[in-house]
C-alpha cells in the first residue's frame, strides 16, 4: 500500500532492528490487538498537525513513517514496550492525538508510534480534595464532559480541545483559552505516574506542595516524549461555575488596552478568559460589532462565584474607562463563544496553496506592544508573505502570550519560504527578549531556536536526557535535544 | 449522492481531527487511521494515486457507522463524511475487492435476499389488496426479533388499518455498504416494482436505514418510489391524536430512557413524534440520555457493524448505555439500536412495543 509513498525527512536508525521479528515480540505483552505493521496504521501516525506535514501530504508524501504502530492499556505495559525497545535500540515516540503544531509526534528514525489512545480511562475522581486522575489518551472534549457530568469542570480549554488529549496537554506545556484564571496545565498537574526509558515506574505523589527536592515527576511536563511515556494524570479540578458575565471593549490602540489589561491582572482580578485582538482580527472576527470599527477589541469572560466575579467586571470596566475603552456588550463574547473551535478557513487556504501558520511567543508588559509590532513587521518582510495578523490570547500578572496567524503564497519553494519566516518571526522574537514559544511547545521544528532560547540550561537538559535515555530511543530529534539530519536543509 | 466532492474530502484531510470528540468509531478503536480525518487523509492518498488498494486500507475506509456524529461539530456544512468515503469505497474499489468480514453476508444477501440468510415464513397474513399502508419487513427485525413486527401489525389492526406487507428483498442498505452496487440496484428496483403492485396509500418502515435507503438512495438509484415513507413514530402518533389509538397505562414500566437513532434524529431529523409518542402513554415518565436528540451518538449498529466489526460494535453499544439514565426500559425506534444495546445489557424495547404494550392490553 505504501510502496509509492516518498519519505521528506525520515533517518536511519543504525543498527537497523529486525521488526518483522520484533512485532511478535510486542505481540506478546499487548496481544495481537495491540500492534500494526499495516500500512493504514502507519501512515495516520507518521505526522502531526505541523504545516509543513500538511504541505507534504499535499505532495502525497510523509515525513517519516513508524514501522509499528503500538497500543498500550497500562503503565506495565508501556514499561514493558519500552524495556523490549531499549533493548532492541528502537526508537518510540508518543502518539496523542496528533494535533501538535510542530511535528513533535513524528517519528523522525522509524521504530515505534506508541499510540496512547487506548488508555482513555478516568481511573478516580477525589471529590474531597478537588483532584481527578485519568489516563493520558483521553480525548480533551470527553475529559471535560467527564467532569461537568459530575459538577466540575477542568478549566483547560485549548483550541484543540475536541482533537487532543490529557497527556499531550502535559506533554506539550499546553494552554487553555480559560487559563488567566485556571492556569496553564503545568498550574494543573498535581502529580504524574511516566514510564522511564528503561522500562521503570516513577509516581508523584499527589500531595498539594512539598519540599522534598525537585519535583522529578515534574520534569515530564513540557518533556514532549523525550524522557518517557506519561501514564497518568492527577490534575486540579473545580466546582462547575456559578455564574459567568461576558463583557467586551474597544480600544483606540493595542497599548491603551493592554495598559487596562495589565492593571486589571494586578490588581488581583482573574478573568477566566482575555483576548485583545489586533486591528486586522478584531475586523476579521467582528465585523458585525460596529463599536469595534477601526479599534481593537478586548473580549473578557469572567466565571465563578457571582459576588465575585461582579466585582471583577466593575473594576474591569472602571480601568477600561480610563484607558479610553468603550464598552461593546457581550454580543462578541458570544461570538467568540461560538466560533472559537472553526479552523476550518485553514483547510480551505492550504487547498489554494497557501502556506498557513501559527505562531505564539510570551513576554513581559514592558515589551507587549513592542513585540507585537516587531514581529509582525519581520513577518511581513518575508517575500510572499500575505497575511501577519495577532491577539493576545493569556495574561499574566507579569506579562501576556501573543498569537500571530501568519499566511503566505509564495512563489517558489513552499519548505524555504517556511523556513525564512520562522527564521525572520524566531530572531525578531529572540532580540526582544520573548520566549520562543507559550504552549504549542517545540516538537521538531523549535528545536532550531533552543540553544538561543535555553542558553547553558540546554546542556544541562540534555545531561538529563542523556541520564535517562542513554541510548537516545525516546522521540529522537525533538526539542532541540538531539541532532537531526534531514530538516530544514 | 453526485460523485466524490473531492475539494470537500481534502478540507477533511487536512482538518486537524475537529470532530473526532463526536465519532464512536475513533473513541472506540483508538486507531489514528480510522480517526474522521484519519479515513479522509487515506481516500485523499488513494484517490490521487499516491496508496495503492489494500484490504488494510479497504477496511479502514469502511471503518465508519454512518452515524454523522462528525457533522455536529464540522466546519463544512456541506461535507457529509461518511457519504464521501461511502463514494471512495463505492466508486474507487478495484471489482470484487470486498472487506472479508462481509462475504458471508452479503452471499446470503444474494441467496436469500437477507444478509441473515433465509428467511423465516411470511408474517401473519399478507394483508389486502390496495390497502393504506405498505409495510416493509426489515431484515434485521425478521432475524432478530419478529415479534416487534407482529406487534406493528396488530397495531394497524387495532387502528383500523388496512395494510399489506412486503417482506420479500432487503432494502438493498447493506449491499451499498459492502460496495456492491449492482447487487444494491437490484433489490431497489424489486422492491420498488413490488410497492407500485401493491397499490397501497405510502410505505410505513420502522428502520432508519431502510427509510433512508428508499428516500435518497432509490431516486438515485432510479427506483424512486411511487408512494411516500412515512417512520413508524409519524405514523402512529398520528392515529394515537386522531384518536384512533388509544395508549393506556403501562404496568410495571414507570419510567423509559429514549435512545433516537442517529438516522432518525440527525438525518429525517425526527425526535419530537417518538418524544410525543411517549408521552402520549398515560402515567409514563420519558428521561433523556445525554447527550440526546439531535446530538445522540450512534449505539455502534450503523453500517452493519455488528456483522463486520462485532467486538468494536458491542463496546460503542456499552459507551452509549454508559450515557443512559436509569429506568425501567430503554426504548428505541432502530432495529440495529435494539439489537446492538440490548447485547450491551438491559431491557430494551422497540418504540412500536412499547405502544403495544400500551394499547392491545
Ligand atoms: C486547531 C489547533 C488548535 C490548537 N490550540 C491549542 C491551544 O489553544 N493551546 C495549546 O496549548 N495547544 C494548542 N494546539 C496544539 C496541540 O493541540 C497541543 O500541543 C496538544 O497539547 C497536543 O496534544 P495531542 O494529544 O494531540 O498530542 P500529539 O500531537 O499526539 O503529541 C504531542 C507531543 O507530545 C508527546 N506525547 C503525547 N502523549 C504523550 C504521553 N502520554 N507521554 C509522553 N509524551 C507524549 C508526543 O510524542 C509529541 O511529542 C492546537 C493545535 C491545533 C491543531
Ligand atoms: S468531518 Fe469536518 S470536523 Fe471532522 S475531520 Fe472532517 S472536516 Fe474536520
Ligand atoms: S459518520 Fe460517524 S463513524 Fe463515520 S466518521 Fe462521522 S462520526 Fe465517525
Amino acid at each position: 500500500m505504501l510502496e509509492h509513498l516518498g519519505r521528506t525527512i525520515q533517518e536511519e536508525r543504525l543498527p537497523a532492528p529486525d521488526y518483522g521479528a520484533l512485532a511478535e515480540k510486542f505481540r506478546s505483552i499487548v496481544g495481537s490487538e495491540g500492534v500494526s505493521a499495516g500500512g493504514a496504521d502507519r501512515l495516520a501516525t507518521c505526522r502531526d498537525y505541523w504545516p509543513m506535514g500538511t504541505l507534504w501530504f499535499l505532495e502525497g508524501k510523509a515525513p517519516a513513517l513508524p514501522d509499528l504502530v503500538v497500543w498500550p492499556r497500562s503503565s506495565s505495559e508501556v514499561a514493558a514496550v519500552l524495556k523490549l525497545a531499549a533493548e532492541n535500540n528502537i526508537p518510540v515516540t508518543p502518539y496523542g492525538e496528533g494535533s501538535g503544531a510542530l511535528g513533535g509526534a513524528v517519528p523522525l528514525q522509524g521504530g515505534i508510534a506508541l499510540d496512547m489512545k487506548r488508555m482513555n480511562r478516568v481511573l478516580k475522581l477525589d471529590r474531597d480534595n478537588l483532584m481527578v486522575t485519568v489516563e493520558p489518551g483521553l480525548n480533551g472534549s470527553r475529559y471535560e464532559e467527564y467532569l461537568n457530568r459530575h459538577g466540575y469542570t477542568g478549566g483547560h480549554f485549548p483550541q484543540s480541545l475536541r482533537c487532543s488529549t490529557v497527556g499531550g496537554w502535559v506533554a506539550c506545556r499546553a494552554a487553555g483559552t480559560f487559563s488567566t484564571r485556571y492556569g496553564k496545565i503545568e498550574d494543573m498537574v498535581v502529580s504524574l505516574e511516566a514510564v522511564l526509558p528503561d522500562g521503570k515506574v516513577i509516581r508523584g505523589r499527589k500531595l498539594p506542595r512539598t519540599s522534598t527536592g525537585p519535583r522529578v515527576d515534574h520534569l515530564f511536563i513540557g518533556s514532549e516524549g523525550t524522557l518517557g511515556v506519561i501514564t497518568a494524570i492527577t490534575l486540579r479540578i473545580w466546582p462547575y461555575p456559578e455564574k459567568r458575565i461576558y463583557c467586551s471593549y474597544t480600544f483606540e490602540t493595542i497599548e491603551r488596552a493592554l495598559e487596562a489589561i495589565r492593571r486589571l491582572v494586578q490588581a488581583g482580578a482573574r478573568p477566566a478568559v482575555v483576548r485583545l485582538y489586533d486591528p486586522a482580527e478584531t475586523a476579521h472576527h467582528f465585523p458585525d460589532c460596529e463599536a469595534a470599527a477601526g479599534r481593537v477589541i478586548l473580549v473578557l469572560l469572567f466565571e465563578g462565584d457571582a459576588g465575585i466575579i461582579a466585582a471583577e467586571e466593575q473594576l474591569a470596566a472602571k480601568l477600561a474607562r480610563e484607558e479610553g475603552g468603550l464598552a461593546a456588550g457581550p454580543e462578541p463574547v458570544e461570538h467568540w463563544l461560538e466560533t472559537r473551535f472553526n479552523v476550518g478557513l485553514a483547510s480551505k487556504l492550504f487547498r489554494q496553496g497557501a502556506v498557513v501558520d501559527t505562531i505564539e511567543v510570551s513576554t513581559n508588559w514592558t515589551n507587549a506592544a513592542p513585540l507585537y509590532h516587531a514581529m509582525q513587521k519581520a513577518i511581513l518582510a518575508v517575500e510572499g508573505t500575505a497575511l501577519a495578523s495577532g491577539h493576545y490570547s493569556h495574561v499574566y500578572p507579569e506579562g501576556a502570550a501573543l498569537y500571530l496567524t501568519l499566511v503566505g503564497f509564495p512563489a517558489g519553494d513552499k519548505r524555504e519560504y517556511y523556513r525564512r519566516l520562522w527564521g525572520a518571526a524566531m530572531e525578531s522574537c529572540l532580540s526582544l527578549g520573548g520566549a520562543i514559544s507559550h504552549h504549542h511547545g517545540v516538537g521538531l521544528h523549535r528545536g532550531l531556536w533552543m540553544a538561543q532560547e535555553h542558553g547553558k540550561a540546554l546542556e544541562a537538559l540534555r545531561m538529563i536526557k542523556e541520564a535517562l535515555d542513554p541510548q537516545g530511543i525516546m522521540n529522537p530529534g525533538k526539542l532541540g535535544l538531539g541532532e537531526v539530519k534531514k530538516w530544514p536543509e | 449522492m453526485a460523485g466524490i466532492n473531492r475539494e470537500l474530502l481534502l478540507d477533511c484531510a487536512i482538518c486537524p481531527n475537529m470532530c473526532r470528540c463526536e465519532c464512536p468509531v475513533d473513541r472506540e478503536f483508538g486507531r489514528e487511521a480510522v480517526s474522521p480525518s484519519g479515513k479522509a487523509r487515506l481516500a485523499h492518498l488513494l484517490l490521487e494515486g499516491h496508496l495503492d488498494w489494500d484490504g488494510d486500507l479497504l477496511e479502514a475506509i469502511s471503518s465508519c457507522l454512518g452515524c454523522r456524529g462528525c457533522r455536529l461539530l464540522c466546519p463544512f456544512p456541506e461535507l457529509d463524511l461518511c457519504e464521501e468515503l461511502l463514494l471512495a469505497r463505492t466508486e474507487a474499489r478495484p471489482a470484487g475487492m470486498i472487506l472479508p468480514a462481509a462475504v458471508p453476508y452479503l452471499n446470503n444477501l444474494k441467496k436469500f435476499g437477507s444478509p441473515y440468510g433465509a428467511r423465516p415464513a411470511a408474517l401473519a397474513s399478507p394483508g389486502s389488496q390496495n390497502p393504506e399502508v405498505l409495510y416493509f419487513i426489515n431484515c434485521t427485525s425478521q432475524a432478530n426479533h419478529p415479534r416487534s413486527q407482529q406487534i406493528i401489525l396488530e397495531l394497524l389492526e387495532a387502528a383500523g388499518v388496512s395494510y399489506r406487507v412486503l417482506d420479500q428483498y432487503c432494502c438493498g442498505y447493506p449491499a451499498q455498504i459492502w460496495g456492491d452496487m449492482e447487487l444494491a440496484r437490484q433489490l431497489a428496483a424489486e422492491n420498488s416494482a413490488r410497492a407500485a403492485q401493491s397499490g397501497a396509500q405510502l410505505l410505513l418502515t420502522d428502520c432508519p436505514e431502510c427509510w433512508h435507503t428508499f428516500t435518497a438512495r432509490y431516486p438515485e438509484w432510479g427506483s424512486e418510489l411511487s408512494l411516500p415513507v412515512v417512520d413508524t413514530a409519524t405514523f402512529f402518533l398520528g392515529l394515537v391524536r386522531q384518536g384512533r389509538l388509544e395508549p393506556g397505562p403501562l404496568g410495571e414500566i414507570g419510567t423509559v430512557a429514549y435512545h433516537d437513532p442517529c438516522i432518525w434524529a440527525r438525518v429525517a431529523e425526527i425526535c419530537a413524534a417518538p418524544r410525543e409518542l411517549m408521552q402520549s402513554i398515560p402515567g409514563l415518565e420519558l428521561r433523556e440520555a445525554q447527550p440526546a436528540g439531535r446530538e445522540t451518538r450512534c449505539c455502534g449498529g450503523g453500517a452493519m457493524f455488528q456483522l463486520t466489526f462485532p467486538e468494536q460494535s458491542a463496546g460503542i453499544a456499552r459507551r452509549r448505555l454508559e450515557e443512559m439514565p436509569p429506568a425501567a426500559a430503554l426504548v428505541t425506534s432502530c432495529p440495529f439500536c435494539r439489537e446492538n444495546l440490548q447485547a450491551g445489557g438491559g431491557k430494551v424495547l422497540d418504540l412500536a412495543e412499547l405502544l403495544g404494550l400500551a394499547v392491545l392490553r
